[in-house]
């Protein structure tokens, strides 16, 4: 490992780490260190033990703390949130690095093969049909769904040419995106809802999310696995196929487990953008191409930028959707990154 | 090594190559030539299991290319591609490094046996001195010896070459080539040509492709032969042997297409390769031409023999004789014009010259290119000299290039 990467590592998961508690201080509501130091440790730790090996329910949590409220606000509201975000954040980088791998094209990003569309319009279908039920898994439904058929529209022969995949990508999303602004049109009172969920943003994750969540690193480091191969793939599919690559095998995998993860980020915050496209650029500028080190590298860069851009949005914006938020900040850390590659 | 058997290959619903029958021995350099379109990189890509079989097999060492796994091929066959287009900027190592992806399991990395075989990879292919740049700020013949250094790493026992080395320079080309032929025995090599004299130079064993089947088969000599090149190509050529190498040599006759036909009898007075340009050029033209008296295996005397030329001659290194000499007389007597070369004179063909001394009303022309002396290759004592000196007092022209010359043959 280069020095550079080894550097970058090192310095993500301390800025993970320090991001994290930042973010759970800050808030509408400030709230003191010493509030989140337990009263009595040994008493939090048996309570704990206790309910978990042998299922006796001990009081609520809240009250090891000074302040059960400011407990509360962090435990059950600011963690779940943070720990989405992150998450979150690391799954879009994580589905962009693999696309833009698979395409070997600096525009692709998570949803460019229909699933931004796809789970836009899932998640319309339940806001205006079942009032808002089952939306995260209408959401998952749509993204995924969209790369299968997406999929079995370039497949021919056994083989599905990246080109056409993301050609028949941008025809699909257009698609759906029409019949999505039909729903729009027609939905009355509902529109403002489906705007907010287009924008993207954590308002109201649980812990239930957060749980769903810890699928995305899992699915990560499933995707992290085929980084050689995705390194190989660089130099064209042919060449792949002769260094011993099953390139349709691949391209499967690939774009099962990104629509996965992307899946499952959608469902729980909507279609935020940006993350999954600038992310990876800005990592391959800092640690190289090599997969290797850009997946972890881009998972973690990913997950602190969104937990930072959430962190702004609820504490000092008024909860403005957070996709506003990483388009404004990072599009021009973005264009600023480019010049000065341009310049070397 | 490698048997074809009844190969029908080709995109869906396109058969490209069809009946395609041959074998490569283990350890040779097997060239694979064509013309555009003819199917000679379509073969390739069957050979590398890009494109399958839609009839017939494919078998290395016995075992039929379908049977063997992605991995197991690498491992088998490397392939070198014309072109490489790195999307990513990946070090020149990195690259190599790849070679060794089929022998690394999934959840392991590079072990310090295959950084010492990229490295010897590196170091035959001359590209150690640049592992640390990246790949796309390195010239194109770096490049190549890269992508060669990383199908070397492969360790594969058949190397594919796919037009290597056709864009670039002579002496990256013949550094590349010869690379490969220094593998050669290891390794089975079968390379798509277009350099018809290279893959001459460098191939054991050639097929020639036409339009999807297979044309000719064989050693270089049997392979690049005049009526072969005629049929599948279309172009006239001479074929000679280089005399360096003992591997035929193709010359390709480059027909000008200026289509002035001439009526114009030419008898040109030669030797020694002075006066293939003005035979070739003006049997273009469409003038008949005659030439000689010339020794068999003489540079202009093969020239004529190639265009089809007539040519009086004589055995080689004798002096111009009698029978010849009339010959000679009758050439001369038909042709509307006579052109002597400043070729070099010495009493063998002296008797050439003193025929001009009483040639009569037939016009003479001297033909010296510019820089030359007739007289400065004069091996018979001056006298050449004399007579040369002898036919421009007496009104013969002296001309300094061929477009000087065909002007003036214009205006007889």
């Amino acid at each position: 490992m280069q020095k550079n990467s080894l550097i970058a590592t090192t310095g993500l998961i301390a800025l993970v780490i320090i991001s994290m508690i930042i973010a759970m201080a800050l808030g509408p509501t400030t709230i003191p260190l010493r509030d989140l130091v337990p009263t009595d440790l040994w008493a939090l730790l048996a309570s704990v033990s206790a309910s978990l090996f042998s299922g006796v329910e001990g009081p609520p949590l809240s009250s090891f703390f000074p302040d059960p409220t400011s407990f509360m606000i962090v435990f059950d509201v600011r963690l779940p949130r943070v720990i989405c975000a992150i998450l979150v954040g690391c799954g879009l980088a994580a589905a962009g690095t693999a696309m833009q791998g698979l395409f070997k094209n600096s525009m692709a990003d998570p949803y460019i093969i229909g699933t931004s569309s796809g789970g836009a319009l899932g998640a319309s279908v339940a806001i205006i049909f079942l009032g808002g039920l089952g939306l995260p898994i209408l959401a998952f439904i749509g993204a995924t769904g969209a790369t299968f058929i997406v999929y079995a529209i370039s497949m021919r022969h056994g083989r599905a040419p990246v080109e056409t995949l993301l050609l028949s990508g941008i025809a699909l999303s257009m698609f759906l995106s029409s019949i999505l602004s039909f729903l729009m049109y027609s939905a009355g009172k509902s529109l403002h809802q489906i705007m907010f969920w287009l924008m993207g943003g954590f308002w109201n994750v649980s812990w239930n999310d957060a749980t769903i969540a810890f699928l995305i690193p899992l699915a990560g480091i499933f995707l992290a696995f085929y980084s050689r191969d995705l390194n190989i793939l660089s130099l064209g599919e042919d060449d792949a196929v002769h260094l011993g690559v099953n390139v349709e095998r691949l391209k499967q995998i690939l774009l099962f487990l990104s629509s996965f993860v992307t899946g499952i980020a959608v469902s729980i915050a909507g279609a935020i953008g940006f993350i999954g496209l600038i992310t990876p650029h800005v990592m391959r500028l800092i640690v190289g191409p090599d997969h290797r080190i850009l997946f972890p590298t881009s998972m973690m860069a990913g997950g602190i930028f969104l937990l930072w851009a959430d962190t702004l949005t609820r504490s000092f914006f008024n909860e403005i959707p957070v996709g506003v938020i990483t388009a404004f900040v990072g599009a021009p850390f973005f264009i600023y990154l480019l010049r000065r590659r341009m310049q070397a | 090594m490698i048997e074809i058997d009844d190969l029908t290959l080709g995109y869906p619903a396109l058969d490209i190559l069809r009946e395609i029958n041959l074998s490569v021995e283990k350890g040779g350099f097997f060239g694979i030539i064509g013309p555009n379109g003819s199917g000679k990189t379509t073969l390739l890509k069957g050979l590398g299991r890009i494109l399958l079989p839609s009839a017939g097999t494919i078998t290395i060492e016995g075992r039929e290319l379908s049977e063997y796994s992605f991995r197991d091929l690498a491992k088998e066959m490397g392939v070198v591609p014309q072109e490489t287009n790195i999307s990513f900027d990946f070090t020149v190592r990195d690259i190599v490094m790849m070679g060794r992806h089929p022998y690394i399991k999934r959840f392991s990395s590079e072990s310090v046996k295959d950084v010492e075989i990229a490295r010897h990879a590196m170091e035959v292919t001359n590209t150690l001195a640049f592992a640390d740049r990246s790949v796309n700020e390195v010239s194109g013949g770096e490049r190549q010896r890269v992508i060669i250094a990383r199908a070397l790493a492969q360790q594969p026992r058949i190397l594919l070459l796919d037009e290597a080395t056709s864009h670039l320079d002579i002496s990256h080309q013949i550094e590349i080539l010869n690379i490969m032929k220094n593998l050669k025995g290891e390794v089975t090599i079968v390379g798509v040509f277009h350099d018809l004299n290279l893959a001459s130079y460098y191939c054991d064993r050639m097929v020639m492709i036409d339009e999807g089947r297979i044309a000719a088969i064989g050693t270089p000599n049997e392979v690049l032969t005049r009526e072969n090149l005629k049929k599948t190509f279309s172009i006239d050529s001479v074929i000679r042997t280089n005399p360096m190498t003992g591997r035929p040599y193709v010359i390709p006759i480059i027909n000008s297409g200026r289509q002035v036909h001439e009526k114009q009898r030419v008898h040109i007075i030669c030797g020694g390769g002075s006066g293939s340009d003005l035979i070739y050029s003006l049997s273009d033209l469409g003038y008949q031409i005659t030439a000689g008296v010339l020794g068999i295996n003489d540079t202009d005397y093969l020239t004529a023999q190639n265009l089809g030329i007539p040519c009086v001659s004589e055995a080689p290194f004798t002096a111009v004789g009698d029978e010849s000499l009339y010959k000679l007389k009758a050439c001369i007597k038909e042709a509307d014009i006579v052109v002597v070369t400043g070729m070099p004179v010495g009493p063998g063909n002296i008797a050439n010259l003193r025929v001009l001394e009483d040639i009569g009303d037939t016009p003479v022309r001297v033909y010296q290119q510019a820089g030359e002396n007739i007289c400065a290759q004069d091996f018979t004592g001056g006298e050449a000299g004399r007579i040369i000196s002898g036919l421009v007092e007496s009104g013969a022209k002296v001309l300094n290039s061929q477009e000087e010359l065909i002007g003036d043959l214009r205006e007889i």
